[in-house]
């Protein structure tokens, strides 16, 4: 039975409640069911996503898969790194602190800047630095692969921060006497972190991967500075049918397969979430 | 210095070389004279000419006042609106029982990972309809879809902290909840209500993906840079760049205590 005092405060939430819906959810339902309605004979069709296969959706998706993972990998490796020294006590730690986690706060197109004056087809400053080591500069664009590395580098330098936060409050959270009985049976730093730390450290980065994992699937305004439409992500194809006008419906198809992907993150966080 | 310090600070070294070395890119390109940065081949790491003429053109010469003034709105309109649903919306979730509160922390989880893109497409249909295409208020409204989720769970967390008795003396002597929450629990929560707003307007401030569909005519700032970018006006777009991230810069020193990971993660703690 509700009461009347749990009543007056699910009042207080409802307008957040109607206005996400109306503005997330409504939007969100309308774009998958449009996705299915044909225009030409105004009738339910999967004409959409077939008129969607010339351009190449499944390659889209895979891209989209392949920046992700590389992405959570440089994360997650930076991360580890960082937050294991940041777990130390050690002169200089507060700046130190500050250094790995300000680039949270610099919007995307700023570090989309940042980067594209770093990896430049030509010039640059990462050829300087290749220069310096007496090797030629390289056009940072002329593959698939090294398209993949400059987004995923830049995504990190701006995303890791986050990683590290959550990596941290869980290094914090094993007990220091672990470490104390480990020390004394006489493991080394290596072991003490292959068999401490990481088992302990496990849950915190299945959270940080799955939360990291739906942002990188988002992922849009670096990889449209940095590389344009090519390779295609599922974000920068759903823009490129939009902005184009080729058809807003093709948009409406690519926006649902990428509605699609979110949902098994969502799912997982639900059942993540459950089980704590 | 044993082994481990010795390992730490080379882990320290590193580490802020590969932070600080694209703010330190930015900079050099935004005070150097251009001639030792983009129109060289391997441009050079250090200041070789130190010169405020980027800036000066940059700021002068491009559209920068405009697109400034439209993101200041916006974020603030963002930040007003978030405090002004997320208020409520955190005390009533603070105090509901979980079987009631858990489905509207559900909904507001799932809000916070919707592809940004995938409403904006049809949310600009609508807007064109209701006259809000490209206008400061629509961009806001659907900004603080972001913004929301976020600032209800900082409130949340909050009006927790708030002891129940202060609220049920306040109703004895005869005040509504809402009475309650206007005279008492919003003085006592505004430290968490500032930061909700100041963590909104960043976000805001920040904000690309329903900018470029919602407002692409009259943009804000981060789309005005991109424009700037693909015109090929590298320099204008650095400049905006410095100037658009000092706000940021001064907010996320204000904020240090509040920008803790399980906020950031949208509630990673429930």
């Amino acid at each position: 039975m509700v009461n009347k005092r749990d009543l007056s405060y699910f009042l207080l939430a409802l307008p957040a409640i109607v206005y996400v819906g109306y503005f997330a959810f409504y939007p969100a339902f309308k774009v998958i069911i449009l996705s299915f309605w044909d225009p030409a004979t105004s009738s339910f069709s999967l004409v959409n996503y077939k008129s969607l296969s010339y351009f190449n959706p499944g390659g889209a998706a895979i891209n989209t898969i392949i920046i992700s993972l590389g992405a959570l990998f440089v994360q997650l490796l930076i991360a580890l790194g960082v937050a294991s020294i940041l777990a130390n006590e050690f002169r200089g730690k507060r700046a130190f602190s500050v250094i790995t986690t300000y680039s949270l706060g610099i919007a995307t197109v700023v570090s989309a800047i940042a980067f594209s004056l770093i990896f430049q087809p030509v010039g640059g400053y990462a050829n300087t630095l290749l220069h310096l080591l007496g090797s030629k500069g390289i056009d940072w664009y002329s593959n698939y692969y090294l398209k993949v590395f400059v987004v995923d580098i830049a995504d990190s330098w701006k995303n890791t921060p986050m990683m590290i936060l959550i990596l941290l409050s869980g290094m914090m959270s094993i007990p220091q006497e672990i470490y104390y009985a480990a020390a004394i049976d006489g493991a080394n730093m290596l072991n003490r972190f292959i068999h401490i730390t990481l088992p302990n450290l496990l849950p915190f980065i299945a959270i940080a991967l799955i939360i990291r994992g739906v942002s990188e699937f988002n992922i849009f305004a670096l990889p449209l500075i940095l590389i344009g439409f090519h390779p295609p992500l599922l974000t920068t194809l759903v823009y490129e049918l939009y902005s184009t006008g080729a058809s807003v419906y093709l948009s409406y198809a690519a926006a649902t397969i990428l509605i699609g992907f979110i949902s098994i993150f969502i799912l997982l966080n639900i059942l993540i979430g459950r089980r704590r | 210095m044993n082994t481990r310090q010795i390992l730490i600070y080379i882990g320290v070294i590193i580490f802020s070389i590969y932070f600080l070395f694209p703010l330190y890119i930015l900079i050099l390109v935004a005070f150097n004279s251009p001639k030792y940065t983009i129109f060289s081949l391997y441009p050079s790491l250090l200041l070789q000419a130190p010169t405020l003429s980027n800036l000066i053109i940059g700021l002068t010469q491009y559209n920068f006042v405009e697109p400034f003034l439209r993101s200041l709105g916006t974020a603030t309109l963002v930040g007003v609106l978030s405090i002004a649903l997320g208020i409520p919306a955190g005390l009533g979730l603070s105090r509901l029982s979980y079987k009631i509160a858990y489905p509207i922390t559900l909904l507001l989880l799932i809000t916070n990972m919707m592809p940004s893109i995938s409403i904006a497409v049809p949310i600009a249909a609508e807007f064109i309809r209701a006259h809000l295409f490209n206008t400061i208020p629509g961009l806001a409204l659907a900004q603080t879809l972001i913004t929301l989720p976020l600032a209800t769970f900082i409130l949340e967390g909050t009006f927790s902290a708030i002891p129940l008795e202060i609220e049920y003396q306040a109703r004895l002597d005869g005040a509504s909840v809402f009475q309650a929450l206007w005279r008492i629990l919003i003085p006592m929560a505004a430290p968490g209500i500032v930061a909700a707003f100041l963590i909104s307007w960043m976000f805001s401030w920040d904000e690309f993906t329903f900018a470029v569909i919602l407002m692409p005519i009259t943009p804000t700032l981060p789309v005005e840079i991109y424009y700037n970018i693909t015109r090929g006006d590298m320099l204008a777009a650095v400049a905006f760049s410095l100037i658009f991230t000092i706000p940021v810069v001064v907010i996320t020193l204000l904020l240090q205590k509040y920008l803790r990971g399980e906020y950031l993660a949208g509630g990673i703690k429930r």
